[in-house]
This record gives structure tokens, sequence and C-alpha cells, in this order.
């Protein structure tokens, strides 16, 4: 049987992760890669790490600042050059320390401006048509797939694990509510809306204008206004409650609501959904985050739904309920951690197909900022001159490297919970 | 049983509707005003006065003609400052506009007096400078020139602005300009009164401004209204997505439906044979699996199915690409389209027309099988593991049958079961999947189709091959779960029983 979250990274069962090679092996790969992803700009970047000037330290590769002063050590005179447009490399300097790789993602580097293939010295793995070097590329595109995957994943657990939550504790038959704070909840989505969203609508669309965490934040006190009125709305039902008809409880189907919900989600086709919103959308990561987020949360819900609906009947959660728990704190503690782990399988699946669809988009180039250079974008450019062999073969592997780990952790995990899901 | 199936069908109408609202949300968001992608570029010639005219009423026609003068929804949920007729307004921008500064200012009457000015203005503008040009040679009056194109250019941005700081700075810009052209030219005059009315109406959206309006909702409803339109069509100049009428493509100016059905062929085509293959292939690879569990082959072929899996096609199809189709490696196969660049010869029949595009075909075919490859044997090796374990497979080892018959006739026909649902999580997939692959092998396709109109913002194109695509996805998951339910009556009973 499903061994049990916290447990299970002690227990037998990561045990049995353990034992299963490929598995483990690829765990040890995605930490490589996480570690790639979060030193990105040490490891690959124009800048120096560390520069000495007359006596003066600069972190150039660590500082926000676009102005640097620097002393000319011949003139004596005192030079202010633009950190982004300077070129490090043809400056003297006294002492100096390069990143491991010296170039930029996406930056030409002018001693070779043309394609030139990983023979050449200082681009291990070859330059693009324009000498932007390709290592470098593949290390901030590792940066990037690695986020959308995480953060996409992120919302979506989010959203699943709430909804599967509710869903499989609360079940058809445990919640109650009268008719009348039913009716005033349902009468209230609309007022809900309008001081949520409509009134708000010229915030949202400055917003779309220049994207950010901006566009965050507005959602977050959107949908905040949006409950507040909706709970609102909910209390006074309770002064309904005089009229015998309204005062009347009936149960709310909540895991069946859910359920059909995830029956209509699963039904919408992903990639195409994605494809026609990035083409009417400002290219950008932050949407392809959200469009996937909101549309991978189901097989996370139906994991955990099927996880507590099990657990519901259970014992320990019928003692929690017979000390009086609240039904908030008996998910969120008891009831929740245990089905945590088999939906990480959900989860890590969930990130590697993220990563694909974003490859994907990034190789057709819909939706995401052109000037940003991807492994999908490397590819694409590989697609255009298949004498720059290196420009399809690296990327694709790195692509390939990084999806394949995940399922194979994905699987493994499975393998370790006895976890049954599809495919 | 009858109860699921019919269930199951019911549950088909709120997936349509909640897929049909995407769509149309995402047709009403789509950036552009489709009044103006259908107006001809050809405008006929003539002064530009009537030019404007006739333009105003080609907008106006075609407004009508793709339905954008009614209402969105069936309802709306409004404060009482808009107005409810706001939809009426044929330009788009201009409603944006008038829609943003009344939920700013609240004040709808002097909102629209301010904006008939600001339009009385540009007409008057463009006058002013049709004259000068018409009279004067460039050499003549060079800053009357220039201050009256600025000017326009100046009311043009205006006619953007929904903050009334901006508005006003404007507007002061306007009235210097036009004190400065009155200095080059004395007949300009006539443009005073206009800037000040313009500048007093703009005072007035402050001065009567009444924000409170704004946070007092009110609801509107419009029994006749574009998703209504859309969906079910007005019985004249639109049939509705229900009979698969989508619209005017944008790019080729043809019926979008007419395009799909042009384009569909191929996809189909694809997916089906890929499918076929995938199942042929993956049969005997997942019995043999199975039946050897945890040796050598198992987990070796395990393991490669996986990679398989994990492999994003558009990279093994660049790959290919690059290693068969290349004139410096191997130049086996064409690299693009399914047939032959100068196409079929006239009298050629049906197997010689297969035989030519033959070579085109194996590329594609490959790239779409290998993927799905993957997930059906592994979904049948571990359905085919399930039943392995069963009581009556031990019966029928015991009972002395060949292991062969055990395997191919028992355990095969029962783990089937699985691979049912397979083809609708497939089947969509591929859809999905083609618009990469048709791109790289210019396929022309579903996938390549929505591929070019997203270049050309060809937004019905778009939309209709995701709600196309959608209700693909949705048969395929009812035709699924209801031949799930009749091989195996169990799953009906459980499935309402857990719901």
């Amino acid at each position: 049987m499903t061994d049990t979250g916290k447990i299970f990274f002690m227990g037998p069962g990561w045990k049995h992760f353990r034992k299963n090679k490929p598995a483990s092996i690829s765990m040890y790969i995605l930490f490589f890669l996480a570690l790639i992803a979060l030193l990105a700009p040490v490891i690959a970047n124009d800048k120096p790490l560390f520069a000495k000037q007359n006596g003066e330290i600069f972190f150039p590769a660590f500082s926000f600042s676009e102005v640097i002063e620097l002393k000319n050590s011949e003139t004596r005179q005192n030079e202010i050059l633009q950190s982004s447009q300077v070129n490090w490399k043809q400056l003297k300097l006294e002492k100096v320390w390069w990143a491991p790789i010296a170039y930029s993602a996406g930056k030409s580097d002018p001693l070779h401006p043309d394609y030139s293939s990983p023979s050449v010295k200082g681009h291990l793995l070859g330059t693009t048509k324009n000498g932007a070097d390709v290592l470098s590329g593949l290390i901030h595109g590792t940066r990037i797939s690695m986020s959308i995957g995480i953060l996409a994943m992120l919302i979506a657990s989010l959203i699943g694990i709430i909804l599967g939550s509710m869903a499989g504790y609360f079940g058809d038959e445990h919640v109650r509510a009268s008719r009348g704070s039913l009716l005033m909840t349902v009468i209230g989505i609309l007022p809900a809306y309008f001081y949520g969203f409509h009134i708000r609508s010229n915030q949202f669309s400055n917003m779309l204008m220049n994207p950010g965490v901006g566009i965050f934040l507005q959602l977050i006190l959107s949908v905040f206004i949006f409950t507040l009125i909706l709970f609102i709305f909910y209390k006074t039902g309770k002064l309904l409650n005089g009229i015998a008809f309204f005062s009347k409880k009936i149960f709310v189907k909540i895991d069946s609501l859910v359920s059909r919900t995830i029956e209509v989600f699963i039904s919408i086709p992903r990639l195409i959904l994605i494809i026609s919103i990035a083409a009417i959308a400002r290219p950008s990561f932050i949407n392809i985050i959200l469009i996937i987020g909101f549309t991978s949360w189901t097989e996370i819900a139906r994991f955990i739904r099927a996880e507590l609906l099990r657990a519901r009947n259970s014992d320990y959660i019928e003692s929690a309920r017979a000390i009086g728990l609240t039904d908030f704190r008996i998910i969120l503690k008891h009831a929740l951690p245990n089905a945590l782990a088999p939906a990480t399988v959900a989860i890590v699946f969930g990130i590697a197909s993220a990563i694909l669809i974003e490859s994907g988009l990034s190789f057709l180039g819909i939706g995401v900022p052109p000037d940003v250079t991807t492994w999908g974008s490397l590819l694409f450019a590989g697609k255009e001159n298949f004498e720059a062999w290196w420009l399809v073969l690296f990327p694709g592997l790195f692509i390939f490297i990084t999806v394949t780990a995940f399922n194979l952790v994905g699987d493994g995990l499975r393998d370790a919970m006895d976890v049954k899901g599809r495919g | 049983m009858r109860r699921y199936i019919l269930r199951r069908i019911l549950l088909f109408i709120p997936t349509f509707i909640v897929i049909t609202l995407l769509s149309f949300i995402i047709l009403v968001n789509a950036p552009g005003d489709p009044v103006e992608r259908m107006m001809t570029a050809a405008q006929s010639s003539g002064d530009i006065s009537t030019q404007s005219i006739v333009q105003q009423e080609q907008r106006i026609y075609w407004s009508h003609r793709l339905g954008l003068d009614l209402p969105v929804f069936y309802f709306s949920v409004h404060s009482i400052a808009e107005p409810d007729t706001l939809y009426r307004i044929a330009d788009k921008q201009e409603r944006i506009v008038l829609s943003k500064l009344v939920k700013e200012y609240g004040a709808w009457k002097e909102i629209q007096t301010y904006y008939s000015k600001l339009k009385a203005l540009k007409q008057l503008l463009a006058d002013e400078s049709r004259i000068e040009f018409m009279t004067t040679t460039e050499f003549k009056s060079g800053p009357v020139r220039v201050l009256l194109q600025e000017m326009e250019s100046e009311v043009n941005l205006l006619k953007n602005e929904t903050l009334i700081t901006k508005i006003n700075t404007r507007i002061n810009k306007i009235n210097e300009l036009s004190a400065e052209l009155q200095h080059h030219k004395e007949s300009c005059s006539s443009l005073t009164p206009s800037i000040t009315a313009l500048k007093k109406s703009a005072e007035e959206i402050t001065s009567n401004q009444c924000r409170w309006k704004n946070y007092i909702p009110a609801i509107s409803f419009h029994p006749n209204n574009q998703y209504h339109r859309w969906l079910f069509g007005d019985g004249m100049l639109s049939k509705g997505i229900l009979h698969f009428d989508f619209g005017i493509s944008y790019l080729t100016k043809q019926p979008v439906s007419t395009v799909i059905a042009g384009k569909i062929g191929w996809s189909l085509f694809f997916t089906l044979i890929s499918v076929l293959l995938a199942y042929i292939i993956s049969i005997p690879l997942a019995i043999k699996a199975a039946a050897k569990k945890n040796s050598g082959f198992d987990r070796t072929s395990s393991l490669i199915l996986f990679m398989l899996y994990s492999l994003p096609t558009f990279w093994v199809a660049t790959l290919l690409l690059m290693t068969f189709s290349n004139t410096d490696v191997l130049n086996i196969f064409p690299a693009s389209g399914i047939k032959p660049v100068t196409g079929y010869p006239v009298d050629a029949n049906l197997f010689e027309k297969i035989k030519l595009s033959l070579p085109y075909l194996i590329l594609p075919t490959i790239c779409y099988t290998y993927s799905s490859l993957a997930f059906l044997s592994r979904t049948l090796r571990v359905s085919m593991l399930e039943i392995l374990s069963q009581d009556f497979i031990r019966t029928a080892r015991a009972k002395g049958l060949p292991e062969k018959t055990v395997l191919w006739k028992h355990a095969l026909k029962n783990s089937l079961l699985p691979v049912i649902t397979v083809f609708a999580n497939v089947f969509p997939f591929m859809i999905g999947g083609s618009v990469i692959l048709e791109s790289i092998f210019t396929i022309p396709g579903m996938g390549s189709t929505i591929y070019s109109s997203i270049d050309a913002q060809d937004y019905p194109m778009i939309v209709a091959v995701f709600t196309l695509t959608g209700i693909l996805t949705m048969l395929g998951y009812l035709l699924s779960d209801v031949l799930y339910a009749i091989v195996d009556p169990r799953i009906s009973f459980s499935k309402i029983n857990n719901s």
C-alpha cells in the first residue's frame, strides 16, 4: 500500500527508490541542472566576476548599476563606462577573474561573428549565426526551462491540492448549507465579479502593458475581494433562515462539482489552447507559466482526491474529528501530508511536460520573447542551417536529458510508492 | 449502464459550453479590429472626404456583417455610469477608449460630448490640410504643412488618451500649435473655436465627474448577442459554429470551414496511420515484456521506450531531416511537402500517387509514431502485468494451456481495455503535437494551418482549430468511456457509485 508522506523519505519506499538505478541517477542529474540554473549568471557571463583596477575592486557580474567608473591606466583619467555596452575583454585591467564561460547568452562574440563549430577555441559547443556562444545559451536556457517547469507546476499544485483535497475530504455528503445561503452566494457572484474584476479592469490593462510581478499582485487582490464579497453574501444568506423554504439544509456536492470540472478541463486541448492564447497575448514567459499552470492541475487534483477519499474513513481522521479539530486543520495537518507524496509523482511528470511545452513553443517561436535564448530557440536556429549540427544536437540533448530525468524520477517515485496512475 | 452512458453524454454539454466559451473569449480579446481586417485595403480613388465616408459605410457594413454591432454576451455586468449601449460604437479603438474613460470619471454624457468634439476637430483638420495640399506647393508653405501634420498626429494620439491630465497637456499642445499656425496662415483661425470647445468639454469631464457611479453595479440582458450568433447563427449572415460556420478567414477571405475541410485530411491521415502502426508494434512488445517481468528484455525495452517517450518530437524530426534529407550526409528523403513539387502526373491513379508520395511520408510517420508507441506499450505492459497476476490466468495455466494461448488469448483480450482509453489520450495529443511536426515537414494539415494563422494573426482560423480540436478531444473521451463501459459493465457501476 501507499507509503505515507513524511515517512516516505525515510521508509522502505525511499530505499526502494534509491535501489532504482536510473531514477536515482536522474535525481543527481536534476540536482546538477538545478545548480546550473541557480548559478547561471556566475557560470556564463561576459562580464568579469571580479576586476581590480588602480586599487579599486569591482564585481561587474554582480553589479546592477548600469554605469561603472574606471580609471584608465594610461591616461590616468576617470572613464564612465556603460556596463552592458562595454567589451570587458578589451579593457586593460590589473587583475581580472572571468566566469568559467566568459560569454553571455545571446550576445555575439566580436572575434567570431559567424557560425563557429565546437572546434573553435573558447566556444566549447560552437556559436550561432551571430556568434553567440551556444554553451552559455544552454546554461541560461536551463534557468528558463527549469523555472518555467517549476513555477507552472507550483500554480498547478496549488489549484490541484486545494480542489482535490476539498473534493476528497468533503465528498458529496459532508458539507451542508441552507438554501438561503447558497442562493445568496450564487447571487453574490455578480457583485463579487463587479468589485473584484470589473471596476479594476483599468488597472489590469495598465499592468498587461508592462508584464511583471504587478499583474500577480493585482490578480491576488482581485481574487481576495471576490472571495470576501462571496463570503459576505453567504453570511447574509443566513438572514433568510426565517423563511422555512430557505432554512432547509441541503448537501453541497463538492466532490461532484470538482470531478465534473476536472473532466471538463481534461477535454481542453492544452497545446492548442496555449498556442491560441500565446497568439493573442504579448509574448512573455509569465503568460506561458500561467497558462500551463491553470491547465495542468487536473492530474494532481485526481491524485489528492483519491488519497483523501481513502483517508477520510481511516481511523486517524475519525479520531481527529472526534477530538473536535476543525476540518481545515485536519486537512492541512493530518490528511494532506499523507496525500502529498503520491501527488509528487504527478507534479514531477508535470514539470517534464511543461518543459517540453516550453521548448516546443520556443522552437516554434510562439508566445516567447524573441530576444531571449532558450533551448528551443537555439534548436530552431539550427534548423536554418544543417551544417551547424551543434545547434541541433546540444540543445536537443539538454531537453532530452532534462525531460528524461524528470520522467525517470517520476516513474521511480511511482514504483516506490505503488501509486496507480495513467501512462 | 444505459444510465451511465446517458450521464456521460450529458456531461458533453457543459464541456462543450466551456470550450466554446474559451474560444469565444480568445476571439473577442484578440488584438486588432476585425472590421479593419475585413475592410478591403484597395481604397477607391477620389478625394479624402468621400473616401472617409466610404470607409465609414464599409465599417458599418462589416461590423454588421460580422455581428460585431451586437452586445458580447447574454448579460453584462457594468456600473451605472457605463451605458449598456457601448457596443453600438463600430470602431473598436474608440469603444475601448470611451469605456476606459467612463470607468475612470463616470460622466458618460460629458465624455460623449468630448469625444464627438474631438472627432469634429479631426475632420476639420483633415479638411484644412486637404485644402492646403491642393492649393499650395510644398515650396511655398513649408511650416504650415509641418504644423498641420503635427496637429493631426497630436489629435490621433489624443484619441487614445484615457487620463484627463494627459488629455489636457495634449490639448494645450494643440492649442499652441494652432496659435503658431495662425501666425503663418490667417485663414486657419477657423480651428480655434473647435479647439476651445474641445478644451471646455474636456474640463467638464472632471468638473462633472461622478466616480461614485462607478461603484454601483448594474446588470443588463441581451438575448441577441455575439456569442449566441457565433454559436447558433442568425439565420442570414452566419450559420453558427454548430453548423460548422466559423466565419471568414482574415487571410484568405474564404470561409474558415472551407479552408479546414481542405486541410484536415492530412492531419487525420497521419494520426490514424501512426496510431495503427503504434498498436501493431506495441502489442507484441508489451506482451513479451510482461511475460518475462524484470527480465533483461523487459528492463531494457522499458528503459528504451521510456527514453523514446521523453524525446522531444521536434528534435527527432530535425535530426532525421539533418541526417536523411541533407545533401551533405544522406540525401534519401525529400525535406518538405507531401508530394513532388511539380505535382502528380495528370494521368496518375491512386496507386501511383501513393508511390510518388511515399518518400515524403516516411520521416513524418516515424515522428508521429514513436512517441505514441512508447506511451502505448508502457500502458499495455502495466495492464498486462495486472491481468497476469489474476486468478483466471493461473487457472488457465494450471489447466495446461500453452503459454502462448494464455498470453495472446486470455490475457491480451482483457488487458486491451485500458488501451481503448489510451486512444482517447493519444488522439488529441497527436492533433496538438502536429502543430510542430507539420510545420517542420511542411505538411498542409491543421497544425501548419494554425501556425501560419498565428503569423498572419488570422484569429477566426486559430479559434476554429481550437474549437474543433476541443470537440474532437471530447468525442474521443466520450467514445472511449462508452466503449469501456460496454466492454466492462463493472466500470459504469463503480463510477456511478464513486461520483
